[in-house]
């Protein structure tokens, strides 16, 4: 913990409200002088205005990203926001990460917690991934258009992210005062950014799901469709192989699929 | 594993010579603090009598996507620079290498002339608190934030200013008044001066002292742009910097005696909260555009 007057002020700002007693024994445990801790108690009206400036810098950053998660958290999001910033703080320099840090920190209390509903850590996530995947950096489209092929990997866009929810949380209203319960059921979701910057949504298949996530991890095209076909439990028939082809057309036609990978020594 | 210190960060070719007055050579007249509000307007609409763009980097670093892609069409327009918020240079922790990799490659991005960040401290250790924290007025405060400022034009590759900032509560005894404590940061750092005339306004009503005593005793050879915004009183009696209203008539009169003393410098008009249509703020750049014409004719005049 930082020491003196800058740990002083941390505390002031993420810790609990302090009265001034109780600021003044925290100037002794930081170690600021006994007249710095006077000087500083004799404004303790305006310091609290630092309080207000940094909680409403950070709440403006987390209601412009998980509006109807807090709506439905209510007193409860209150109450998490002051443990973050008291247990952990934002570490990042900028705003819009905050809440992705919020949720890093939140998430396992949220589940361990009967009174958080058990899909609104999906639906926080689900929420944040707008703003994280309109900021993702992604490569300059360097490949050279060709045809795909089985015996190498494919070319995914960077700005994008394959979740998976155990609520179909990305079916709910984008209303902040709606409370309708998202049906439970497994859910795997390919969050994107297409070329034109809009942050789209596509809900995958399991058979589309594990094509996806292979190809993500880098294996090559025949391979990922057969072990994706053998997780789900199906044979490779004509039927599943059209199936893929038509589904690589389609995240082609997003501006997901970009071509075949070519190997690094190559570009 | 070890953190990578700031100070090992290969020096940047300087795309501008020192002093940072000299950098002011591409920017004058009137800008606007960019605001994602507006920015498809700026970047499509028709050319507008804004002379330049101040941009927050922080808004624009570490991401893709398609505020990146416009600032950098806005480059083609108009010209750029980089004011950053987070850079905490005042914090007992030396500055983020991370970040200020970043930061570079973004002034290269933008083309920015300069630099500036504010006099205070953001961070505390790893903690980011995302506010402008007042610096004690302290001998050792001056010595450690001068000598960071002096290295930043090395590792930014363009000159370096700090910013006054607005300051409700001074965080215990001053060693030093405010006057002297940014004097002397100036003087030992050789960093330009970006003089937030709101600010020095709203610090006189808050503590009591003559605005343009205080601006007059700046040394003002180190200024290389001027900041207006507006701001708010509680009903306590404290002004609060809110950059959320129009400018204070007095303020204008400080800015326009500001630029009686410096000469022409280039004016940013700051908005951040109530932000109201471009048209709105054009008419408000035009009042400063009127005020810092009337500055230079006098200034040139005076010296003729």
């Amino acid at each position: 913990m930082p020491q003196g007057l800058e740990g002083v002020f941390a505390e002031l700002v993420l810790g609990p409200a302090l009265s001034q007693p109780e600021l003044l024994a925290l100037c002794e445990k930081l170690g600021v002088s006994s007249a710095d801790a006077a000087a500083l108690g004799e404004s303790s009206e305006r310091l609290h205005v630092y309080r207000e400036l940094v909680r409403s810098n950070l709440r403006e950053a987390m209601q412009l990203s998980i509006p109807r998660s807090m709506a439905r958290l209510g007193p409860l999001f209150d109450e998490y926001f002051d443990r973050f910033l008291q247990e952990r703080a934002p570490r990042t320099h900028y705003l819009r990460d905050v809440t992705p840090e919020l949720l890093g920190f939140c998430a396992p209390l949220w589940t361990a917690d009967p009174r958080v509903p058990s899909y609104l850590p999906e639906l926080a996530r689900h929420e944040s991934l707008h703003i994280e995947v309109s900021a993702l950096q992604a490569l300059p489209r360097g490949h050279v258009a060709a045809p795909l092929s089985l015996e190498q990997g494919v070319q995914l866009g960077a700005a994008l992210k394959l979740v998976h929810y155990r609520h179909a949380v990305h079916e709910l209203p984008d209303d902040e005062a709606d409370r309708s319960v998202p049906e439970a059921r497994p859910v795997s979701l390919l969050v994107y950014r297409s070329p034109e910057h809009e942050v789209r949504y596509l809900e995958l298949t399991p058979l589309a799901r594990g094509i996806v996530e292979r190809l993500l991890s880098g294996e090559a095209l025949g391979s990922a469709v057969q072990g994706a076909a053998a997780a789900a439990g199906a044979t490779l028939t004509e039927a599943v192989l059209s199936g893929a082809a038509q589904l690589l057309a389609d995240l082609a036609e997003r501006g997901v699929v970009w071509g075949p990978k070519v190997p690094q020594a190559e570009r | 594993m070890t953190q990578e210190s700031w100070k090992t960060l290969p020096k940047a070719p300087t795309l501008l010579p020192e002093p940072a007055v000299a950098a002011l050579a591409p920017l004058g007249g009137v800008g606007l603090g960019l605001r994602w509000d507006f920015l498809d307007e700026v970047v499509e609409g028709e050319k507008l009598p804004i002379d330049f763009f101040e941009v927050s980097p922080e808004n624009y670093m570490r991401r893709g996507g398609y505020y990146p892609e416009q600032l950098e069409r806005l480059r083609g327009r108009y010209p750029l620079v980089t004011h950053g918020l987070t850079l905490s240079i005042g914090a007992e922790a030396e500055p983020d290498a991370a970040y200020l990799r970043e930061l570079r490659a973004e002034i290269e991005r933008t083309k920015s002339p300069f630099h500036s960040d504010h006099l205070c401290f953001s961070s505390a250790g790893a903690r980011s608190l995302h506010e402008l924290l007042p610096l004690q007025q302290s001998r050792k405060n001056l010595e450690r934030v001068a000598e960071r400022a002096r290295r930043m034009s090395d590792v930014l590759g363009v000159p370096f200013a700090l910013e006054n900032i607005t300051y409700y509560v001074h965080p215990g005894r001053a060693e030093m008044p405010e006057l002297e404590f940014l004097n002397g940061v100036l003087d030992k750092s050789g960093a330009g001066l970006l003089l937030d005339v709101n600010n020095v306004y709203v610090n006189a009503k808050n503590h009591d002292f003559d605005a343009r005593a205080f601006i007059a005793a700046l040394d003002l050879s180190r200024v290389v742009e001027l900041h207006v915004a507006g701001h708010s009183q509680r009903p306590s009696g404290l002004v609060l910097d809110t950059h959320g209203a129009k400018v204070a008539d007095p303020v204008l009169e400080l800015l326009g005696y500001t630029l009686s003393l410096t000469g022409p410098r280039p004016v940013v008009l700051e908005r951040d909260n109530d932000i109201p249509a471009l048209s709105e703020l054009l008419r408000e750049l035009q009042t400063l555009r009127n005020i810092y014409d009337d500055a230079a004719r006098s200034y040139h005049a005076a010296r003729a």
